[in-house]
C-alpha cells in the first residue's frame, strides 16, 4: 500500500512540477502548484511527518495558494512570452540545466539505491507529532525559531516601506 | 521537558541590535522632527555601540563551547566578524544621516531594517547549525532587498531591489538545497555533528555530500558575488541608494565570508581535498573577471562593484587553503577592505550630492584642488585597494599571498598578483582624474564603444566643499587615517586576526 502510494504521489509531484514551468497560462501554473504541494504532503505522510503534511495542506495548499490564485486572476496573464527569444543565455542555459540534472540524479539516485535493502531510518514513537515538533522549536531550535518570528516582523516593516511607493511623495516630506 | 539554558551575556550582542531595531520602530511613531532626525539614528548607533561593547567584553580566544543548545558560537571568529559588521553599520548610519533615502523610506523603518540586517549577519557568522545559518542568511537578505528598492524617487532603485530579490532568492534556494543534502548525507544539522560524521560514517567522496557542498558553495557565492555568480552585482550596486550600496558592499561580504569560513574550514574541513580545487578555480575566475570588468567603467559605483568582485576572489584564496593562516588573512583583509570601501563610498556620496555627474567618474574631476579633504581619503582608499605599501591593503594582500604559498596553493598567489596588476589600471585612473589638471582626460571605453573625450566640469558650487557634509567627510577621513595607520603599524590588527583564527579547532 505504502509503495503504491509513494509511486503515485512521486509521479504526481514530478508531473505537476513540470507543468508549473511548462504551462503557458500562469493560472494553470498555480493550479499545478497546488497539486504539487498536495503530492508532497502525501510524501510527508509516508515519512511519518503527519503534522507537516497537515500543515502543508492547510497553510500552503489552502491559504497561501488562494492568495496566488487571486493575484493571477486579478493581474491576469500577459501575452508576452516569459523568456525573450534569442540570446546567448538562452542557448547555453539548457546545457547547464542538463549538467545539474545529471549531477543531482547521480547524487540522489546513487544514495537512494544503496539504501534499497535496508529498513530505513529508525524513528522513535511519537516522531513528527505536534508535541515533539513544538518541543524542538522551543528547545533545540529556539534561536532559529525566534529569529524567524523576528524576520516575519521585519518583512512586514519592509512591506510597509515598499507600499509607501504607491502613496506618493507628499507625506515623505518631513 | 526542560527549557534550554540561555547564556544572556554571550547572547547580548545579538539581543542589543535586535532590541535596538524594535525600539527604533517604536520611537518612529513620534513624528517630531527632532525625534526623526536625531533620536532614531542616535538610538541605532547606541544599540550598535552596546552590541560592540558586549562583543568586546565576552571576547575569548580559542575554541569556545556553543550556547543555546548548539545554535550559536560565541568565539572570537563570531565576535570578530560581528565587530566588523558593526563598524560597517556605524559607517552606513553616518552616511545615511543627510541622505534622501532615509527620509524617503521613513527614517524609523530605514534604521530598523538596517539593524535587522546587522542582526542577521551576526547570527549568520555565529551559526553553529544549518538551520540557524539559513535563518540568519534570510534575515540578512530580506531587509537589504527592501532597502535597495526604498528610494521612492528613483526607478533604478526599484529595478535594483527587484533584481537583487530575484537573484538573491535563487541563491537562497540553492543554498537551502545544498544544506538539505549535507544534512541528508551526514544526518546532522550541527556543524560539530557534520564534522564528526564525515570520515566515520560518511565517506568524504559521498556523492550526496559533495553535491550538497557544491550547491552550498553556489548559494554562498551569489551572496559574496563570486564569479560566475556575480552578474547582479554592478546593476544592483549602481541602482541602490549609495549609503545602502556602501553597507551592502562591505557588510554582506564580511558576513558571507564569515559563514564560508566557519562552514568550510570548521564543519567541512575534512573534505578540503574535494572542495579545495573547485574553490581555487572559482578564485581564479573571480579575480580575472572582476578586474577585467572594472576596467572601462565610468560609474564609480559600478567600478567599486566590479572591484568588489575581484576582492572576493582574493578573499576566496584565503578560504581555499584551509589553514589557520588563511583564516587570519581573510579576517585581516576583510577589516581593511571595510575601511577602504567605506572611505571610497563616503567620497562618492559626498560628490554625488553636489555634482551634476552623479556617481560618474567625472564627478571627481579636479577634486584635489577643490576639496583635498575628500580627495586624499579617496586616493588612500584607491591605493589601498590596489595594495600599495604603506597602506593597510598591502599587508592584507601580503597576508593572503603568504597563506596561499604556505598552504601550497602557489597558483593562487600568482592569481592575486596578476589581479592586482590589472587593478592598477582602474584604481590609478580615479587618482589621475582627481589630481591631474589636464583639461582633457581620455577615459578608456568599454570594448565595442568609441573612446570619449571628457571635459572638466564648469564652475564650482560653494556647497561642494567638505564643510557642507561634515559627517560624510569625517567618515572618509577617519577610514583613510585608519588605512594608513594599519599600513604603518599593523600589529594590533594582526593580534585580533590571530585570536579569530584560534577559534577554528580543526587547524593544526
Amino acid at each position: 500500500m505504502a509503495e503504491v502510494l509513494f509511486f503515485l504521489a512521486a509521479a504526481l509531484a514530478i508531473g505537476t512540477a513540470l507543468a508549473i514551468v511548462l504551462v503557458q497560462n500562469p493560472f494553470y501554473s498555480v493550479l499545478a502548484l497546488i497539486l504539487n504541494l498536495i503530492a508532497l504532503a502525501i510524501l510527508f505522510l509516508l515519512l511519518n511527518a503527519e503534522f507537516l503534511a497537515a500543515a502543508q495542506v492547510v497553510v500552503y495548499a489552502g491559504a497561501v495558494m488562494v492568495l496566488y490564485i487571486f493575484v493571477t486572476a486579478y493581474v491576469g496573464g500577459s501575452d508576452q512570452p516569459v523568456i525573450p527569444e534569442g540570446g546567448v543565455l538562452r542557448t547555453i542555459a539548457p546545457f547547464f540545466a542538463a549538467a545539474i540534472f545529471i549531477e543531482l540524479s547521480i547524487a540522489i539516485v546513487g544514495s537512494g539505491l544503496t539504501m534499497l535493502d535496508s529498513s530505513g531510518a529508525e524513528i522513535s514513537a511519537g516522531f513528527g507529532s505536534p508535541a515533539q515538533i513544538g518541543e524542538l522549536l522551543l528547545s533545540r531550535f529556539l534561536v532559529p525559531f525566534e529569529a524567524a518570528s523576528y524576520l516575519l516582523l521585519i518583512t512586514a516593516v519592509g512591506a510597509i516601506v515598499l507600499a509607501q511607493r504607491r502613496r506618493g511623495l507628499e507625506e515623505a516630506e518631513l | 521537558m526542560k527549557a534550554p539554558t540561555i547564556d544572556y551575556l554571550a547572547f547580548a550582542p545579538i539581543l542589543a541590535t535586535l532590541g535596538g531595531s524594535l525600539l527604533v520602530i517604536a520611537f518612529a511613531l513620534a513624528r517630531a522632527s527632532f525625534v526623526q532626525r536625531v533620536v532614531l539614528p542616535g538610538l541605532a548607533l547606541v544599540s550598535i555601540a552596546v552590541a560592540a561593547a558586549f562583543a568586546v567584553i565576552t571576547w575569548e580566544t580559542g575554541d569556545q563551547t556553543t550556547i543555546i543548545e548548539g545554535a550559536l558560537a560565541v568565539d572570537a571568529l563570531a565576535l570578530g566578524f560581528s565587530l566588523l559588521v558593526y563598524a560597517a553599520g556605524i559607517g552606513a548610519i553616518a552616511l545615511s544621516l543627510r541622505s534622501e533615502i532615509a527620509r524617503d523610506a521613513g527614517r524609523g523603518e530605514y534604521y530598523a531594517l538596517l539593524l535587522a540586517s546587522i542582526t542577521g549577519m551576526t547570527i549568520l557568522v555565529a551559526a553553529e547549525n544549518l538551520v540557524t545559518l539559513f535563518v540568519g542568511f534570510e534575515l540578512l537578505s530580506i531587509p537589504l532587498y527592501v532597502m535597495c528598492a526604498a528610494a521612492v524617487r528613483d526607478e533604478r532603485s526599484l529595478e535594483s531591489g527587484l533584481k537583487y530579490l530575484i537573484v538573491g532568492s535563487v541563491g537562497s534556494a540553492t543554498l537551502l538545497y545544498g544544506l538539505a543534502m549535507i544534512y541528508g548525507a551526514t544526518g546532522s544539522t550541527d556543524f560539530a555533528g557534520i564534522s564528526a560524521a564525515i570520515g566515520t560514517g560518511v565517506d568524504a567522496t559521498d556523492p550526496l555530500l559533495l553535491s550538497g557542498i557544491a550547491l552550498a558553495i553556489t548559494g554562498l557565492a551569489f551572496k559574496a558575488s563570486v564569479a560566475p555568480f556575480h552578474q547582479w552585482t554592478p546593476d544592483v550596486y549602481e541602482g541602490a541608494p549609495t549609503p545602502v550600496t556602501a553597507f551592502m558592499a562591505v557588510a554582506t561580504k564580511i558576513a558571507a565570508f564569515g559563514v564560508i569560513l566557519r562552514l568550510f574550514d570548521d564543519a567541512l574541513l575534512s573534505t578540503q581535498l574535494q572542495w579545495g580545487p573547485a574553490l581555487a578555480a572559482l578564485c581564479w575566475v573571480t579575480i580575472i573577471v572582476g578586474n577585467v570588468g572594472a576596467i572601462g567603467q565610468s560609474s564609480l559605483k559600478r567600478m567599486l562593484a566590479w572591484s568588489g568582485v575581484a576582492q572576493a576572489g582574493y578573499l576566496l584564496a584565503g578560504i581555499v587553503v584551509g589553514t589557520r593562516l588563511g583564516a587570519e588573512a581573510v579576517f585581516f583583509y576583510l577589516a581593511v577592505y571595510l575601511l577602504m570601501n567605506i572611505a571610497a563610498f563616503a567620497v562618492v556620496i559626498a560628490r554625488e550630492r553636489v555634482s551634476e555627474h552623479g556617481d560618474g567618474l567625472r564627478s571627481l574631476e579636479r577634486l584635489g584642488e577643490a576639496s583635498p579633504w575628500l580627495a586624499w581619503p579617496m586616493t588612500i582608499a584607491m591605493l589601498g585597494l590596489a595594495g600599495f605599501p604603506l597602506t593597510a591593503g598591502f599587508f592584507g594582500k601580503f597576508q593572503l599571498i603568504n597563506a596561499t604559498v604556505s598552504g601550497s596553493y602557489e597558483s593562487l598567489a600568482i592569481a592575486i598578483v596578476i589581479g592586482s596588476m590589472i587593478s592598477l589600471a582602474y584604481y590609478l585612473r580615479v587618482i589621475a582624474v582627481m589630481w591631474m589638471s589636464p583639461r582633457e582626460i581620455e577615459i578608456p571605453a568599454a570594448p565595442g564603444r568609441a573612446s570619449r573625450k571628457v571635459r572638466p566640469a564648469e564652475g564650482w558650487s560653494p556647497e561642494a566643499g567638505a564643510a557642507a557634509q561634515p559627517e560624510v567627510t569625517a567618515v572618509a577621513v577617519l577610514c583613510a587615517v585608519l588605512v594608513l595607520a594599519i599600513g604603518i603599524f599593523p600589529d594590533p590588527l594582526f593580534d585580533v586576526a590571530r585570536d579569530v583564527g584560534s577559534s577554528l579547532a580543526g587547524f593544526l
